[in-house]
């Protein structure tokens, strides 16, 4: 078995192209779904019975379809239904953020409902409004507690944005895929791929650890 | 823009083998990730550093790497480089189970270590075995705790299969797309895949809440 590393050589700044895309598509994929995530989980967790219902539908909804499937649905199926046609990057983005937007949304409410209520009622006690208090009382305690969970579901989203190759987004493990047809080395540029991929994702999981471990003291009531 | 729905009826015998082929799928991959999971959670507490390091970097390179680039993986470099010839079939339940087994390593080990050392001692002190105090004492109460996680890790394994579609494994997300180019019905073909995947993971997912409710440790 004899490896060549030339073709890497060669592509590299098509593969770190690639790379940069990875990092985009999962950083507005991650901002994406946090947006619908902290909307979803607070009316999940406040905004009373009707709310709750509708919403936790489509939390469970996500969490039953797989993320390809979704990413294929939008990409395809979508634009059918609208009448044009959105771009691979849209799609991907949009579908990412979808689907992680209901785990973030979990991870919300159940920061929120680990705070005792009677750290509620005692707000309200003292003349806040709601608002208030969920924004000075609950939320700083909450968000220690969530940090983990929410730093874990970045690397998921950078893990997940390898899916969006099968809808041609122009990410890593597509634009690997390119060369690795081209140049007929699938072994040194799938493992070139995976390096890359443990390289961003491992000091990240990792780091969220130690981070929280320092913090982990703020969060107790 | 007219859609034609005749064809989701005339090719559901197709999408039901496909459906079939999924659950098939993460039935045989979750039974040999559980018990490859156990090996590699007590390779990971075994006092040998050696074995216990090679345990280590296994479960974190799975774990941090994409798997659909884990399936393509196996599928590219086992028979061009090591002379290994296996079917699409075998490559993607070997790609599975490798994944599933590193998460399930996880959830097995911090069920281990969550019972308390006091119970190890007095199982020592009334005389047991190593062996039988892992089996008699400390299995029973983690199987327990790691109940909920194992559920979870169960349904994203479930829609995880899809992702073997990629090597052309006929299960429901590869027979839909195949439909799809054939008959250019794209909306029905799809829409139709997205509901057979949510009519079987929805009560799965509810099915985990209520694990969860039930097995819940308290402190």
């Amino acid at each position: 078995m004899d490896i060549n590393i030339q073709p890497i050589l060669a592509s590299w700044p098509f593969l770190a192209k690639a790379l940069a895309m990875t990092i985009f598509v999962s950083t507005l994929s991650t901002l994406l779904g946090f947006a619908i995530g902290i909307i979803v989980g607070t009316l999940r967790t406040y905004g009373g019975q009707p709310a709750n219902i509708v919403l936790g539908f489509y939390v469970d909804s996500m969490r039953a379809i797989p993320l390809l499937v979704i990413l294929v649905w939008t990409f395809f199926a979508f634009p059918l239904l609208i009448g044009h046609s959105i771009s691979a990057v849209t799609a991907g983005i949009a579908g990412l953020g979808l689907h992680l937007g209901a785990y973030v949304s979990e991870t919300i409410r159940a920061g929120l409902t680990s705070v005792r209520r009677n750290q509620m009622q005692a707000a309200l006690a003292l003349g806040m409004s709601p608002f208030q208090a969920i924004k000075t009382i609950i939320l700083p305690q909450a968000v220690i507690r969530m940090l983990p969970a929410l730093g874990s579901l970045f690397v998921i989203a950078i893990k997940d944005s390898a899916i969006a190759s099968v809808i041609a987004v122009p990410e890593l493990l597509r634009q690997t895929q390119i060369v690795a047809g081209k140049t007929f080395r699938p072994f040194e540029l799938y493992t070139a791929a995976m390096l890359c991929y443990f390289i961003l994702c491992y000091p990240m999981a990792r780091g969220v650890d130690r981070l929280y471990r320092r913090l982990a003291h703020l969060g107790s009531s | 823009m007219s859609f034609d729905w005749n064809i989701v009826w005339s090719s559901l015998p197709r999408l039901l083998d496909g459906a079939w082929m999924t659950i098939w799928l993460a039935c045989v991959t979750m039974l040999l990730a559980i018990p490859g999971g156990l090996v590699l959670a007590l390779l990971r507490l075994s006092k040998i550093r050696p074995l216990a390091m090679a345990a280590t970097g296994f479960v974190e390179f799975f774990r941090a790497t994409p798997l659909i680039l884990q399936i393509y993986w196996v599928y590219y470099v086992l028979p061009a480089y090591f002379d290994v010839q296996l079917s699409q079939i075998t490559t993607a339940i070997v790609g599975l189970v490798c994944n599933i087994s590193a998460f399930n390593s996880e959830t097995f080990r911090s069920g281990i270590v969550s019972i308390r050392q006091g119970q190890w001692n007095a199982a020592y002190a009334l005389g047991m075995t190593p062996a039988n105090v892992f089996l008699r004492i400390i299995a029973p109460q983690a199987l327990m705790r790691v109940l909920p996680a194992l559920a979870s890790t169960w349904v994203s394994l479930f829609k995880d299969t899809s992702l073997v579609s990629i090597i052309a494994v006929a299960e429901l997300s590869y027979v839909s797309l195949q439909i799809r180019a054939e008959t250019y019905r794209i909306l029905e073909v799809l829409t139709a895949m997205a509901a057979l995947y949510w009519l079987m993971g929805y009560p799965q997912a509810k099915l985990v809440d209520w694990i969860h409710h039930r097995f819940k440790v308290a402190e």
